[in-house]
């Protein structure tokens, strides 16, 4: 387990500079290159694609709308993995507590029908908080106190989340309205989010997600809290060597961190769906992890790189309609996460290699001076 | 001594490490036969000799010779091959596997060379055992075997290999008194019934009296003598090992201390191992006043000094900071009480490597109100500005604050500890291993740093390998031996000798025989 742990706190340690944002740079352009070889050698025009791609993703208000919603979408749940990394915990359970956040606040909307809007609406959105935040609790609380590897955990308890939630859909909460397979009842009519662009997903959550990207880097970056969270993350026995409470900020950052996977998941319910529906998430904590990773949780670097992420996600419907397979697209994320995480790798044995030869150089001079 | 061939021989062999002369220009013979003790203070270069011997380290100049034969970019594969075994301070084991397999790593018994056999495995491991007397479980997985019986694995592992040298790198550090005793009966067998030759690397004199036939001090990388264990004492070695020059000139005493501030009463604390590492310690030490802690490594200093700033729970007794019982309380709580503490360890504990020099330097202060509003937003202004200054007062050499903590040189990286600890204005402070791996000049001005702070009143607890360090510095002296007190002594009123004596144990070594 120790060599697993290892694979997954690896990007802890790296820092956002100037060096590592060339080479990013150099993979997005290397991975462009290898996925447009690929578009050659299925018979398409890789600039006509890559065309298509962008075009898809921002030619048209609602394409615009599109890709602002899923960057969002991905900048919140990336934002949400980095600030439990900046405590020093790897959380993989996204997407089960948005999947609860989700739920709950369904739950709210759904069954609340006669309350104004002002007031189940915020109610919502603190139910979905305080599922997800708790749900990511007991993960973290399992590693503060009894030192249980919080990736296992949370790996666990997605799927506990996820069959939970389809039990309720399938079962007990259940909507016998008829044309939805599983889902729970509709939310009240007025509860939902206005669209900001027509036909697109683009809705008014989408400043309610600005704001919150705002405070988890105001959180991350310029706080006393945010400062002791990165020194418990970078050397726990430091932290707490100075007085630090390593144990709370840890499991502050998880609960911060499951909050914000459960106010995606009420966005989604309440901005899209109207109901809980098992699609409510499609995986969304992943990529966003993704995100946060290549991105060596930096909160800013993680807000733009969403942006790309979200072009690519959604130009990949234009590329569909020439005829391309949106796999394409799908490779070629793969293949800017592997060139980063190449990277890293080759880097740092690259400088291993240059630092043991200057050792040797050294002890070599001082052999020789020591002999002369 | 028999004049035979020697079966391993040194001659001239100088290791250069950056920055470091690890070994200088030692030559040596080892007789077959023999049990060789090797001893030095830390740092001294015997466990880099062992290595060269071993193929870890290429020597710098000169040249190993095993059983005769020049040696020269050899690898611990080859050193094996000759028939030269190393068993390490760090046991170099699988924990989830067994002690068959364990052995047998690298050397499996295949059937139809493909499958584990595990028979045959199991065979040969209880042929060895009984071949060499050392009982042991070949089934029992390693991790559930004791300390003592995990080092027989790997005694084992290299009697295996063929080895008829075995280095055994500071065996006993980890092992009971009960450990040690089954340890070197062991030793005695394998060379009396196999004519095996042991080298023991140790800095328990009355190790060295016990186990050797010849004895070899080291003394900054210099082997400054070899001697019949058989024509020397404890107290002789001790001055051997320790009788360097004074570095540094003596320094100005305050004979005026002050208030008791803190006191330790009969304070029992366990090992990482859950043994018992402070066994019933009590002394205190007053404002204005420095005192201290002489003892070797491994001998309770550290988990007193964890104890003390509230970093490992006290098992018995009690601690008293400015009068106030720390007992259960964490280190935030201590530090509250106007206690700071330079750790012994400050990659693993004194600082954050990855973060940069001023997010170290403010780290402590993070909440207060010059650098935080409402103990919330950072004063990034603020906080720089602090950082900059204690950069220059405490003469940081580095590119600036921005830079990593981790990029610094040692002597720097320590001074950025200092800088920190030393600026909370406390009234208590304990300094553990304050120029471990720090350069001359840096040491100069860290010793500076800590006579001033007791001139300005300050309780402080010293804490060190380094001997020379808690002579210059100490106004009273505690040795500690086996986490126990063998001694309490005012400056000046002793000899560095005699403090090596009781270091090692000594006095409670004369208790035994009277």
């Amino acid at each position: 387990m120790k060599e697993l742990k290892h694979i997954f706190s690896f990007p802890f340690r790296k820092k956002l500079n100037g060096e590592y944002l060339i080479s990013l740079g150099v993979s997005v352009a290397a991975a462009l290159l290898v996925g447009a070889l690929i578009m050659a050698l299925c018979g398409h025009h890789p600039l006509e694609g890559y065309g298509a791609m962008f075009r898809g993703a921002l030619s048209s208000p609602r394409a615009l709308g599109d890709t602002l919603a899923k960057s969002a979408t991905l900048c919140l749940t990336g934002l949400a993995m980095a600030v439990a990394a900046q405590a020093g915990i790897f959380n993989v359970g996204g997407e089960g507590q948005l999947y609860l956040g989700a739920m709950a606040s369904a739950i709210v909307g759904g069954y609340l029908t006669d309350w104004p809007a002002w007031l189940v609406v915020p109610l919502a959105l603190l139910a979905a908080m305080a599922a997800g935040g708790l749900y990511a609790l007991l993960p973290a609380w399992l590693k503060v106190r009894l030192k249980v590897n919080e990736v296992i955990t949370t790996i666990m308890l997605n799927s506990a989340a996820i069959y939970f939630c389809k039990y309720l859909i399938n079962g007990p909460l259940k909507t016998t309205e008829r044309g939805i397979s599983a889902g729970t009842v509709k939310i009240g009519a007025d509860f939902a989010f206005a669209k900001v662009v027509r036909l697109s997903n683009l809705t008014t959550s989408i400043f309610l997600s600005a704001a919150i990207a705002l405070g988890i880097w105001y959180l991350m970056k310029r706080t006393s809290a945010g400062y002791e969270m990165k020194m418990t993350g970078q050397n726990q026995r430091f932290a707490s060597y100075m007085g630090m409470k390593s144990g709370k900020l840890m499991l502050m950052g998880m609960l911060i961190s499951g909050a914000v996977c459960g106010l995606v998941g009420m966005f989604e319910v309440f901005g899209i769906h109207k109901r809980f529906v098992e699609a409510v998430s499609n995986e969304f904590y992943y990529d966003g992890m993704l995100v946060a990773m290549i991105m060596r949780y930096d909160p800013v670097g993680i807000i733009l790189m969403s942006l790309f992420f979200g072009v690519l996600k959604i130009g990949a419907t234009g590329m569909e309609q020439i005829g391309i397979p949106s796999e394409i697209v799908l490779i070629v994320q793969s293949i800017i996460i592997f060139f980063m995480a190449a990277e890293s790798g080759i880097t740092a044995a690259v400088k291993a290699r240059a630092v043991r030869t200057r050792a040797r150089r050294a002890a070599q001079r001082a052999g020789k001076e020591a002999g002369a | 001594m028999t004049q035979q061939e020697p079966i391993v021989r040194f001659d001239r062999v100088s290791m250069q490490f950056p920055g470091v002369l690890a070994n200088d220009d030692v030559t040596l013979d080892i007789q077959p036969g023999e049990v060789f003790a090797l001893v030095g203070e830390n740092g001294a270069g015997k466990s880099t000799l062992m290595n060269i011997l071993y193929g870890l380290h290429q020597p710098t100049s000169g040249q190993v010779y095993i059983k005769g034969r020049a040696v020269g970019r050899h690898s611990p594969a080859q050193a094996i091959a000759m028939g030269v075994g190393m068993v390490h301070q760090h046991f170099k084991l699988v924990p989830s596997f067994t002690v068959a397999q364990n052995i047998m790593l690298s050397c499996e018994p295949r059937r139809r060379g493909l499958f584990y056999d595990f028979k045959a495995a199991r065979a040969r491991v209880e042929q060895l055992s009984r071949e060499f007397g050392l009982a042991i479980d070949p089934d029992a997985p390693v991790e559930e075997l004791s300390v003592g019986l995990q080092q027989r694995v790997e005694i084992l592992k290299t009697l295996g290999r063929g080895a008829d040298v075995l280095i055994l790198d500071e065996p006993t550090a980890v092992l009971t008194p009960q450990e040690t005793d089954e340890l070197f009966c062991v030793i005695r067998r394998v060379v009396r019934e196999k004519g095996m030759t042991v080298i023991i690397i140790t800095h328990k004199l009355y190790e060295v009296m016990a186990i050797s036939d010849r004895v070899g001090v080291m003394r900054g990388g210099k082997l400054v003598g070899v001697r019949p264990t058989s024509q020397v004492d404890e107290k002789m070695l001790a001055s051997m090992m320790v009788g360097r020059e004074v570095l540094f000139s003596q320094l100005s005493r305050r004979a005026q201390a002050g208030e008791e501030a803190i006191r330790v009463e009969s304070l029992q604390v366990l090992s990482d191992r859950g043994l018992g590492a402070v066994n019933g310690l009590s002394f205190s030490v007053h404002q204005g006043e420095i005192v201290g802690i002489a003892a070797i490594e491994g001998n309770g200093q550290s988990e007193l000094v964890e104890a003390i700033c509230g970093m490992r729970p006290i098992r018995g007794g009690q601690v008293l900071v400015e009068g106030k019982r720390i007992n259960g309380m964490d280190p935030g709580a201590v530090r509250a009480l106007g206690l700071s503490h330079v750790p012994e360890d400050r990659l693993r504990t004194g600082v954050s490597r990855q973060a940069a020099v001023w997010e170290n330097l403010i780290a402590g202060r993070q909440r207060q109100r010059a650098f935080a509003a409402r103990g919330v937003h950072m004063k990034r202004g603020a906080i720089r500005d602090y950082a900059r200054k204690l950069f220059e007062k405490f003469d940081i050499r580095a590119p600036g604050v921005e830079v990593s903590a981790g990029s610094l040189s040692g002597g720097n990286m320590q001074k950025v500890v200092i800088a920190r600890e030393f600026s909370f204005e406390a009234r208590c402070l304990v300094v553990a291993q304050p120029t471990r791996g720090v350069d001359i000049g840096a040491i100069e001005f860290i010793h500076r740093s800590i006579l001033e702070k007791r001139d300005s009143g300050c309780a402080i607890l010293l804490v060190s390998a380094d001997l020379d360090e808690v002579i210059r510095l100490s106004d009273r002296i505690i040795t500690l031996y086996e986490g126990k007190i063998t001694g309490q002594f005012s400056a000046g009123s002793i000899s560095k000798e005699d403090i090596g004596y009781y270091m090692t144990g000594g006095r409670q070594d004369e208790e035994a025989m009277a």
